[in-house]
């Protein structure tokens, strides 16, 4: 009887470690502090593509394990430390902006860990390293989009401002200047912020005596809609040109009816998702979340995991870091939420982007302009 | 750089160094009786910014019902945080005064966090506060010309308060000597809950102001704006009221000169604001409007 009972017991646990193990998946995002808006809504968008696809083909499920980086440096680094050393996860999602982003690539790539980031859009970015990649657009295509947009409205004079804290600024604006200038534009300033700041009179006075054609303002939400607001009290009515670091619900909160016409580039535009994967997928969340409206970092984040379970797919050993980064660089032709995503062996994604305009405190579509 | 814009960056800093100058004056008074720099003043403005927004967006109260409220919360708070988290250390050292305000502005931050999430909300202003006037060209919102003479209503209040009432005068004996001045019969204790009144209940003030001036509230939003009141109550003469008024406007003008004249270093305002503030520790240690730091208060 004895026997039987620790033959049974054998092969039960033999049954158990061949038929599914858990696999842990790290996920890096700004839930508090300044960068908390755009945080939340990328892993809302994590946290649906994992209910939707929890388990790999093999029958192994997914463990999504998600550390708060405050939207900070140095806890991102710690976050990233963590979660490979103690939490032994096969890869990790996000860090969300392309500063935090840095420093969690810098030490996955050290670890042979992959890193998919969904809207980090540095060029810098992947750039010499093995496990970086991402699924969003870069700032030399984003600023270039822009570039053409002001040169075909007629603009022909632009200001610039910048967040000097910010390698999503610098870049971005870097990335801007070059084309805007190409085609014949002429930058007449370069204004400098710091993100924390809040007031921008004393900015909005000087950009109103230099009366450029054209803003472009390369800042995330809390600044840009700060500036949005006190260009109104004072007067000053110019086209207001953002990238994707506005593309937030919160933006529109902030600025009030003052970012009325307020111009942006984004990835995706719910009201017209390009696919039926992307449709279904917006149903999903309304569904979920009972809102009709989904932020276009909610699809870059659905899209970070799908293309990670993708590749897990592929691999043979699913669990082997190596093998899904190679897949990763094999993604071609995704059919993702926010549209068709190609990565090339530096990481970076091939895709559209869309041009949105603030009409009545809600993000209109306007256009999509592919690479 | 013509006279329009000129006037315009002058009205800008005007507006901007009223607000650091109202928190300037909690700092000052706190230092002034308890030789403390209360480094939580900061979150103070942050909680009486939280209060306006929840009595305005939550209970939908009027402006002026809401600041009535908010301040006197604050002041209670304030009250309350010298209750429980000073007082116990009237007799330590000032080094752990020091730390303990540093604890509380880390504790404050972050139960907000947890509460009330990091997401900025955005401040319901009333439209008034936002309508814009034009006078030769320079254009001002009604709030960012209101906060200056608020500001400068409430210094007259308290210097009455100081210089005019048997409370003001305690509280000058404070800040000379606590332990005689209990002998003199006056309870020490009620007077520095005072002081933490006035002083969070004006935090608050500036707290509500700053969110109608940038409408956005989120818990991290007094760290920065809390130095560089520290900074413009040093400046003004650490201990002295007028001082930390003055010096409020010295670093909102400093801020907005850098802009004006150098924009391409617009993004270095805060550290022209801060080498401010060492050019007067080295120069004249005790502030502009200070006096020997061991010899005479407010």
């Amino acid at each position: 009887m004895k026997k039987i009972l620790s033959l049974a017991v054998a092969s039960a646990l033999t049954c158990g470690v061949a038929m599914a193990k858990e696999i842990k998946v790290g996920a890096v995002m700004p839930m508090s502090g300044p960068l908390a808006a755009y945080g939340q809504v990328t892993n809302l968008g994590l946290e649906l593509a994992h209910k939707q696809q929890p388990k790999l083909k093999n029958g192994d499920t997914i463990k999504l394990v998600l550390i708060d980086n405050k939207g900070d440096k140095v806890e991102t680094a710690t976050a990233t430390t963590r979660l490979i050393s103690s939490d032994k996860v096969v890869a990790i999602l996000g860090a969300l902006t392309s500063t935090n982003t840095a420093q969690t690539i810098a030490i996955a790539d050290k670890k042979k860990i992959p890193v998919i980031a969904s809207v980090a859009t540095n060029d810098k970015l992947t750039a010499r390293r093995t496990f970086a990649n991402r699924v969003c657009f870069t700032d030399s295509f984003q600023g270039e989009v822009v570039a053409n947009f002001a040169i075909e409205s007629g603009y022909k004079t632009a200001v610039v401002v910048i967040d000097q804290a910010q390698v999503y600024s610098l870049g971005l604006s870097k990335a801007f200047q070059k084309a805007f200038k190409k085609k014949g534009g002429k930058i007449v300033k370069k204004i400098k912020v710091t993100s924390g700041d809040k007031d921008f009179k004393a900015v909005v006075s000087q950009i109103k005596k230099i009366n450029p054609d054209f803003m472009f303002m390369p800042l995330y939400h809390p600044e840009a809609s700060m500036i949005a607001r006190q260009s109104k009290q004072l007067g000053l009515k110019k086209p207001m040109f953002s990238g994707d670091g506005v593309a937030n619900q919160t933006f529109i909160d902030l600025g009030g009816d003052s970012v009325n016409g307020y111009m942006f580039t984004d990835f995706f535009d719910y009201t017209n998702p390009p696919s039926q994967t992307s449709a279904e997928f917006v149903k999903f969340h309304e569904k979920e979340t009972g809102k009709a409206e989904m932020n276009s970092f909610t699809a870059l984040g659905a899209d970070t995991y799908n293309i990670l379970i993708d590749a897990m797919n592929r691999c043979e050993d699913p669990t082997n870091s190596i093998c899904i980064n190679d897949q990763i660089k094999k993604t071609n032709g995704f059919d993702g939420v926010s549209g068709k995503i190609s990565i090339n062996s530096e990481g970076n994604a091939t895709r559209s982007a869309v041009i949105k305009e603030i009409r009545n405190g809600k993000a209109g579509f306007k256009a999509t302009v592919n690479p | 750089m013509d006279i329009l814009t000129f006037m315009q960056q002058m009205v800008n800093g005007f507006s901007l160094g009223s607000m650091y100058a109202l928190i300037a004056i909690g700092y000052t008074m706190v230092y002034g009786v308890l030789r403390l720099i209360n480094f939580a003043h900061g979150d103070i403005m942050m909680v009486g910014a939280f209060l306006g927004y929840t009595f305005m967006a939550v209970f939908d109260l009027s402006f002026p019902v809401t600041v009535l409220l908010a301040v006197t919360l604050s002041a209670a708070f304030g009250m309350f945080m010298d209750k429980i988290a000073y007082k116990p250390l009237r007799e330590a050292p000032k080094i752990s005064l020091l730390i303990t305000a540093i604890g509380i502005s880390f504790f404050l931050e972050n139960a907000f966090t947890v509460f009330a999430g990091g997401v900025p909300r955005a401040f319901p202003v009333p439209d008034y506060m936002e309508n814009i006037f034009n006078v030769a060209g320079v254009t001002f919102s009604v709030a960012s010309i209101l906060v200056p003479i608020i500001t400068l209503i409430l210094l007259l209040g308290i210097l009455f308060v100081l210089y005019k009432t048997k409370y003001g005068m305690a509280i000058r004996a404070l800040s000379f000597d606590i332990k005689t001045v209990n002998l003199m019969g006056i309870d020490a204790n009620t007077i520095i809950a005072l002081v933490f009144g006035l002083g969070s209940g004006l935090a608050a003030i500036g707290g509500i102001f700053w969110a109608v001036n940038y409408p956005s509230v989120e818990p991290m939003m007094g760290v920065l704006v809390g130095l560089k009141a520290f900074a413009a109550a040093v400046v003004g003469g650490i201990g002295s009221v007028t001082g930390a008024v003055l010096g409020g406007f010295i670093i909102g003008f400093t801020e907005v000169v850098v802009i004006a004249f150098f924009p391409e270093m617009g993004g270095y305002k805060d550290a022209f604001a801060f080498i401010f503030l060492i050019l007067v520790l080295l120069f004249k240690p005790t502030g502009i409007m200070g006096e020997d730091l061991e010899k005479s208060r407010f």
